[in-house]
């Protein structure tokens, strides 16, 4: 392909705006919290102020970050063994009608069943390792990467089709050409949301058993009414979650310069 | 020479779930080789169908459809189209939506790149090769669309209502860069569309069409020069054609009478 080279490189990437704005309010918060707490003379056993979170996220640190990885790693794995399965599952819906219109009902049906419902389940099924971990991250991830995938597939327009047709290129050049990158943008939007639903995944399987993990440590620090502990675990939790979608972010940022929400 | 483009006794029905619907009924006419040909008739008239039958995307219920002098039994590639909405990748840059045609017809793109610079330079865009198609406007993205559908040089080129979507001045700006491709290129065009001064200032023969079914209400020759400018559109001749035209819609119930 010539002149394709550099064509990327070449565009100007807009400059990354840092959200100030909510940086402001969320700062605004922390401060309320910590004023409610200081004279408000909340306990600490029911809403430990912030500086203290953060002192024991210091002082815990280590234990924090090993935790950390363990569940980190069920996430990932899950996350990224559910994009590898939904997205090329989609395509191939997305070309068979008839595949389609078999299996679609039952991929809804099977979401009917409320994952964290089946959790305990698969500890039964599968111990209490990695893997049932892995697998509810997985099973959570599926579903709004495989729907939003095929609506992706599904979206070229009909004119765009035609065009495809006119060129007399085979079904696979079509798909590589045309499907594939008019369906990304879809694609990504159902794995961001995935991203978010990765952590809850993981979370649930090591709330159902657990020997570590940050929702192993999450049930021991409620059972020691260790509040303290707890929020600062949900605190690491959520920049977890933070981290992997602003990396789906960025990926997307990269992959699709041309995409609709990203001229704004 | 055998026509770019001949209809016999075409009959279209589509089947829908409210019953059979006719389409076009006993559709005949050809397009010379090198020959500009508007379809000219109000939505219904089964202009679309024209073209996807033209393309080889549908087949007629009955009828023979050549192009060519060869049966289309297949999609057609030997053809250039430009749709209403423009269909640009949004994905690709300029000069790679045109270059789609060659790559995904197994061409050499290095030999088609110098023509889709020279086209693109032709409507005006060059300096506009690595844009991407939000970064212009609509007119730009139409002209991106009329390159892509030049670019391997096709024998026949469709045109479905292209400037519909475009403002009055635009649209009249576009008309003149047509027509001056066309006249650089003298390719053999289907050109559809529902404004009657289009028509008649870019076609050499006008196909006026009727609808529900699309029957041809009358073929009109435009005799004009061959060469046309906005100014034609002040002649006696013109203006006649496009009155003639205007009654004829009139007498088939498309227009009002006052």
């Amino acid at each position: 392909m010539t002149g394709s080279s550099g064509q990327a490189e070449k565009k100007g990437r807009s400059k990354v705006r840092l959200p100030f704005d909510s940086l402001i309010l969320c700062l605004a918060v922390v401060l309320a919290w910590q004023a409610v707490t200081y004279f408000g003379d909340v306990p600490a056993y029911l809403l430990p102020p912030p500086s203290a979170i953060a002192e024991r996220i210091y002082s815990d640190f280590g234990l924090l970050l090993s935790h950390s990885l363990v569940t980190a790693k069920e996430v990932l794995i899950g996350f990224l063994l559910s994009i590898v399965i939904s997205v090329p599952l989609a395509a191939i819906l997305a070309q068979f009608p008839l595949v389609e219109r078999m299996l679609y009902p039952l991929l809804v049906a099977s979401q009917t069943v409320p994952k964290v419902a089946i959790a305990p389940l698969l500890v039964v099924w599968f111990g209490f390792g990695l893997f049932p971990k892995i697998l509810i991250a997985f099973l959570i991830c599926f579903f709004p990467i495989l729907v939003d995938s095929l609506v992706g597939f599904r979206s070229m327009p009909k004119e765009i089709a035609w065009l495809a047709r006119s060129t007399g290129a085979s079904r696979w050049k079509v798909f590589l050409h045309f499907q594939v990158p008019a369906a990304l943008p879809n694609i990504f939007a159902g794995v961001k949301v995935a991203s978010t639903l990765a952590i809850v995944g993981a979370i649930v399987g090591e709330f159902v058993a657990a020997d570590s993990g940050l929702g192993y440590q999450l049930i021991v620090a409620n059972g020691s009414l260790d509040v303290t502990l707890s929020f600062s675990i949900l605190i690491v939790l959520s920049v977890m979650g933070m981290l992997l979608f602003a990396l789906v972010d960025l990926a997307e940022r990269l992959a699709l310069p041309w995409h609709v929400s990203q001229r704004s | 020479m055998e026509p770019a483009l001949d209809f016999s006794a075409v009959n279209k029905t589509f089947t829908t779930s409210s019953g059979p619907v006719k389409a076009l009924d006993d559709v005949s006419f050809s397009i010379a080789e090198g020959e500009f040909l508007a379809v000219l008739g109000p939505s219904g008239c089964g202009k679309s169908t024209l073209l996807s039958l033209a393309a080889g995307l549908e087949r007629p219920t009955s009828g023979g459809v050549k192009t060519a002098g060869r049966v289309i039994d297949r999609a057609v590639t030997d053809i250039g189209i430009v749709f209403q909405t423009d269909a640009l990748l949004d994905w690709r840059s300029v000069l790679q939506n045109v270059m789609i045609q060659p790559q995904m017809r197994g061409l050499r793109t290095s030999e088609y790149e110098g023509k889709a610079r020279e086209l693109l330079e032709l409507v005006g865009l060059a300096g506009f090769e690595e844009k991407y198609p939000y970064e212009l406007s609509g007119g730009m993205r139409q002209r991106v669309s009329i390159c892509r559908a030049l670019v391997h040089n096709p024998s026949l080129l469709l045109m479905d209502e292209p400037f519909g979507a475009l403002d009055a001045l635009t649209r009249e700006q576009m008309v003149m860069e047509l027509h001056h491709i066309w006249l650089r290129t003298h390719k053999s065009v289907m050109f559809v569309t529902h404004d009657i001064q289009e028509a008649v200032l870019l076609a050499q023969r006008v196909l006026v069409m009727t609808p529900r079914p699309g029957r041809i209400a009358e073929i009109i020759e435009v005799d004009l020069p061959l060469q046309r400018t906005p100014d034609i559109m002040e002649s006696e001749k013109f203006t006649q054609k496009v009155a003639h035209i205007r009654h004829l819609f009139e007498a088939h119930g498309v227009l009002k009478k006052y």
